[in-house]
């Protein structure tokens, strides 16, 4: 076929240009993702006791998870794009990210110094990112689905911050069964769980996100 | 057409034609393609030197991707840089079917843009519409024969067909999908 021809065909009553849905596909995958997590995390590990909600413990944790869901969306979203402007929502993420380990640094400085092991590696460091990782599964299966339908050109950095967000997710659904009350813990395993979870997500990006 | 030797040039006569495309004004949008096509052409032949026959058939690929995703078009940026993007993208995939991983990093090396001087000469790709067209279900190929090869307006389609509006633009838009997919999973 005649390219002339083909360029006649795609615009013949081709009509204005469609909005791209960005926001119809990634927030059911966002909202899925945490659903699921939260489910599967409760099912299998059992809630917290309710008086801890009476703590800042687990709303740290649901803030840290909510805030870098948010900025990595935000950057996840614009990387859906060919051509991405991702200077804000870059700078979002690292934002995020210092603003917490700088809390488990300050607070882990201040703490006595017998306390300190206890702060940093409580009782369930070992386990921790793991399950972060395993609760992200779903949000991360999600994310992939709604950037895949896009059209994002950067795959491994797609498919890294796709992963940011699932970790994210992954988090606030482990955060209602984690036991862990320091912010230098989840400054540290937290964030591990998160960043292993985007390396997942770059290694996927270039093999599932291609259009 | 002028030979577009200049990135801003280039970009500078695109914008407009292709503003007005987005609201949709048909003539624009095909002046914009030709314009793209022409551009592509350039950037494709100074990449695909081992692979000259197949140049046309990548160029129509992306055209045919950057339609169905022109809703990612992000007015605050330069629309030369948003065709190059999806343009490059298609030849790393096509490397990528091919196996070519190899090529990909010299090649990919950001050339003096000055030397994508654009191709206005062109063969037809190897690829045959009516073949492809078979290919799709019944609903969608009536479609896109129906709006565009015989040009009837959505509404005279919806008519005839006896199915809504809407429902005409999901299937051409469904069968544009699915004939990009299925160009690109057999590769020819």
């Amino acid at each position: 076929m005649k390219t002339q021809l083909f360029i006649e065909l795609l615009a013949k009553r081709a009509g204005p240009a469609p909005r791209a849905p960005v926001l119809q596909r990634m927030a059911p995958a966002v909202a899925a993702g945490l659903f699921v997590s939260a489910l599967f995390a409760l099912i299998s590990m059992g809630s917290i006791p309710a008086a801890m909600y009476e703590t800042p413990a687990p709303w740290m944790k649901l803030i840290y998870g909510a805030s870098l869901a948010l900025a990595a969306g935000w950057l996840t979203a614009r990387l859906s794009r060919p051509v991405a402007r991702t200077r804000w929502p870059v700078l979002a993420v690292l934002a995020v990210f210092a603003v917490m380990l700088g809390l488990g640094f300050l607070t882990w400085m201040v703490a006595a110094p017998e306390q300190r092991m206890a702060a940093l590696f409580g009782d369930t460091w070992l386990t921790c990112p793991r399950n972060v990782v395993v609760l992200s599964l779903p949000a991360l299966a999600g994310a992939l689905w709604a950037v895949r339908g896009l059209a994002p050109t950067q795959l491994t950095a797609a498919g890294f911050n796709a992963g940011l967000m699932a970790g994210a997710l992954g988090a606030m659904g482990y955060a209602l069964v984690c036991p862990e009350v320091s912010a230098a813990f989840v400054a540290v395993w937290y964030s591990l769980g998160i960043l292993l979870t985007g390396l997942l997500g770059a290694f996927l990006g270039p093999r599932l996100l291609r259009w | 057409m002028p030979l577009e030797t200049d990135k801003n040039d280039f970009e500078a006569s695109l914008k407009p034609v292709w503003m007005r495309a987005q609201q949709g004004d048909e003539a624009a949008y095909r002046e914009a393609l030709e314009k793209i096509a022409s551009r592509i052409r350039g950037f494709l032949r100074w990449r695909m030197q081992a692979m000259p026959d197949e140049i046309e058939d990548l160029v129509q690929e992306t055209l045919l991707a950057l339609h169905l995703q022109r809703g990612t078009f992000d007015p605050g940026m330069p629309v030369s840089a948003w065709v190059t993007a999806i343009a490059r993208h298609k030849l790393v995939d096509l490397w990528r079917r091919r196996g070519r991983r190899d090529n990909r990093h010299d090649a990919l090396d950001d050339v003096d843009e000055e030397l994508l001087v654009a191709e206005p000469a062109e063969d037809g790709a190897q690829r045959d519409l009516d073949r492809l067209l078979r290919e799709l279900p019944e609903v969608q190929r009536q479609a896109i024969v129906l709006t565009k090869i015989e040009g009837l307006s959505v509404s005279e389609a919806a008519m005839q067909t006896g199915i809504s509006e809407s429902a005409i633009k999901v299937q051409v838009h469904r069968g544009l999908k699915r004939l990009a997919q299925w160009v690109k999973d057999t590769g020819s």
